[in-house]
């Protein structure tokens, strides 16, 4: 199949799912549902292309295919702010602190966490992806524990709130917030723009690529920093998304039967979407809310993972 | 051309390279030898601006190489590394592409395609122009890799162990296309290279290496000799001179 045909029925695929997720059962209620559904599906698109866009941005640099931003501990640190400033601040906090000064600080403490990653860990595991892994999942569980300790001082009504922030789910947008994140997102495609066929070259690892003239130790920064931002932008709009990330680059992988970033990334953004709707398709009209976005979507990526992992182990 | 000057290279408290100083000759085929640890590939990563030396400097044409931005540096230098254990889907032609990125910064002209087709066809890769990397043999993935850093059209190559793991056909195929790149278009290439035989039999300079220092160097001719190989590698070297060049034996 050839990618003109690929990109028509992945296209077409995305325009009759997303119809019908505007439209099934709404009675073409213009005024309230519609609206809220709108909302819901620009969610969708933009968290898609965030995840899509940090995980295999991040596997490019860090030269491996079962690792995401998430596996590393980025959302974790999310999560761990976001009941820190709970317990510091309140509900009313909070609130006070309004959403667009929580996102800028979240993602200032992404490009924090970033750096760390970047002085501190990957150095240290150059040659050792398994390392890497484990540390990542190690660190996830830290920071994981803190926020659960942390959980324990907090009243049932803040508990609440974070139990919110803590699943994927396309409901607790707003159209502020969407606004920020469709232009933060914006920037960081305009910045990224150029530099598709770089990252081509990037995932020939360190030394060939600055054989070939790329400056490897910039364009990593400079990568990071993008990274950071995007999975700011997704976790505070859809929440932590685990495995979903790994999983996604690899079906891009696999569909785009090519190394060329130009063609990965929009299919990856494409199966992103697709999981997505399909999911929340399930989830609002098969399961009538009684399960979740994530569950769904964990128990699929989850269990990939795990394949993903113990296939690696058998051919390496 | 490239002339290291008292290069020092630390890793930790272990130094691995002390004090080297030496010329490069332009249009040759030099080989760096020596026993394992002596800092070859040290020396090589410096000369290719992928390590930062200690103290000392490197300079091309005479002008120190740290000055040089990367992506400029890679008009005059191509490296290759020991073949990567590559997770990549990609086709040799694909590869061969990869060698233009420092002019063409992704977006192919027609000049760079036909660059790339001259690579394909200096090491007779036509049929493999297709296949896809991880089907090869090690020696077909090799010759893959050098044929991307033939189409970067440098006039320096450094090549880490292109040798390696290869078997002897593969390897003579390999040496044969370096000895016409030198002869043929006037390139320079400075090789690490194990098997004595080889760099003897098919280089113009030879740099020895012992213990992070200099042992010997010079034109291959002179500096081949049962003394000095001898000194290098603590075994007892007899050289065997016939009309098709000469047999280093240290076995036995």
């Amino acid at each position: 199949m050839n990618t003109t045909v690929k990109i028509w029925i992945t296209s077409i695929l995305i325009l009759v799912l997303a119809l019908t997720f505007l439209l099934i059962g709404s009675g073409l209620d213009f005024d309230y549902l519609i609206p809220k559904r709108l909302l819901r599906l620009t969610t969708i698109v933009l968290g898609s292309i965030c995840l899509a866009f940090s995980a295999i941005l991040f596997q490019t640099i860090v030269g491996n295919r079962i690792l995401a931003p998430s596996v590393m501990g980025y959302e974790a640190v999310y999560l761990l702010w976001q009941v820190l400033l709970l317990s510091i601040l309140g509900a009313h906090g909070l609130a006070m602190l309004s959403v667009n000064g929580n996102f800028l600080i979240s993602i200032a403490l992404m490009l924090v966490y970033s750096w760390a990653l970047h002085y501190w860990l990957l150095p240290r595991c150059k040659n050792d992806v398994y390392m890497l892994l484990l540390f990542g999942l190690v660190l996830t569980m830290v920071l994981g524990t803190a926020t659960q300790y942390i959980q324990l001082s907090i009243s049932p009504g803040e508990f609440s709130i974070f139990q919110g922030l803590s699943y994927t789910s396309f409901n607790r947008s707003n159209p502020e917030t969407l606004l920020y994140g469709v232009l933060t997102v914006a920037v960081v495609l305009w910045i990224g723009r150029k530099t598709l066929p770089v990252l081509d070259v990037l995932s020939l690892g360190r030394e060939q690529s600055m054989s070939l003239g790329v400056n490897h130790p910039q364009y990593v920064r400079l990568y990071l920093a993008l990274i950071a931002i995007l999975v700011a932008v997704s976790t505070s709009l859809i929440g932590p998304t685990a495995f979903m990330g790994v999983f996604i680059a690899n079906i891009a992988y696999a569909l785009a039967g090519s190394n060329k970033h130009k063609v990965i990334l929009p299919i990856g953004c494409a199966v992103s979407i697709i999981i997505f709707l399909v999911a929340q398709l399930f989830v609002e009209h098969v399961f009538n809310y009684k399960t979740s976005v994530s569950i769904l979507v964990n128990l699929v990526c989850g269990i990939y993972f795990l394949t993903l992992i113990a296939r690696t182990r058998g051919t390496s | 051309m490239i002339t290291v000057h008292n290069l020092h290279k630390d890793y930790g408290k272990k130094s691995v390279l002390t004090n080297v100083s030496l010329a490069f000759p332009k249009g040759c085929i030099t080989s760096l030898i020596g026993p394992n640890g002596a800092g070859k590939s040290t020396l090589l990563m410096m000369m290719a601006k992928l390590l930062e030396p200690s103290s000392g400097h490197v300079s091309f044409d005479g002008q120190n190489i740290s000055d040089i931005r990367t992506a400029e540096y890679a008009h005059h230098v191509a490296t290759l590394r020991q073949s990567p254990g590559f997770n990549l889907r990609l086709t040799v032609e694909e590869l061969i592409s990869f060698g233009r990125f420092p002019y063409s910064r992704g977006s192919l002209t027609k000049q760079d395609s036909q660059i790339i087709d001259e690579a394909i066809d200096f090491l007779a890769l036509e049929d493999l122009r297709h296949a896809y990397l991880d089907e090869l043999s090690g020696g077909q993935r090799q010759m893959a890799f050098l044929a991307m850093t033939i189409a970067q059209q440098t006039d320096v190559l450094l090549l880490d162990e292109p040798l390696n793991n290869l078997d002897m056909k593969h390897a003579v195929q390999i040496m044969q296309a370096l000895r016409r790149l030198c002869d043929e278009q006037k390139r320079t290439v400075i090789l690490v290279i194990h098997d004595i035989n080889f760099a003897a039999n098919y280089s113009d300079h030879i740099v020895a290496l012992k213990n992070g220092a200099l042992s010997f160097s010079g034109p291959a001719e002179q500096v081949v000799t049962e003394t000095n190989l001898g000194n290098l590698y603590e075994l007892n070297f007899e050289i065997i001179r016939s009309k098709r060049g000469c047999l280093c034996n240290y076995f036995n």
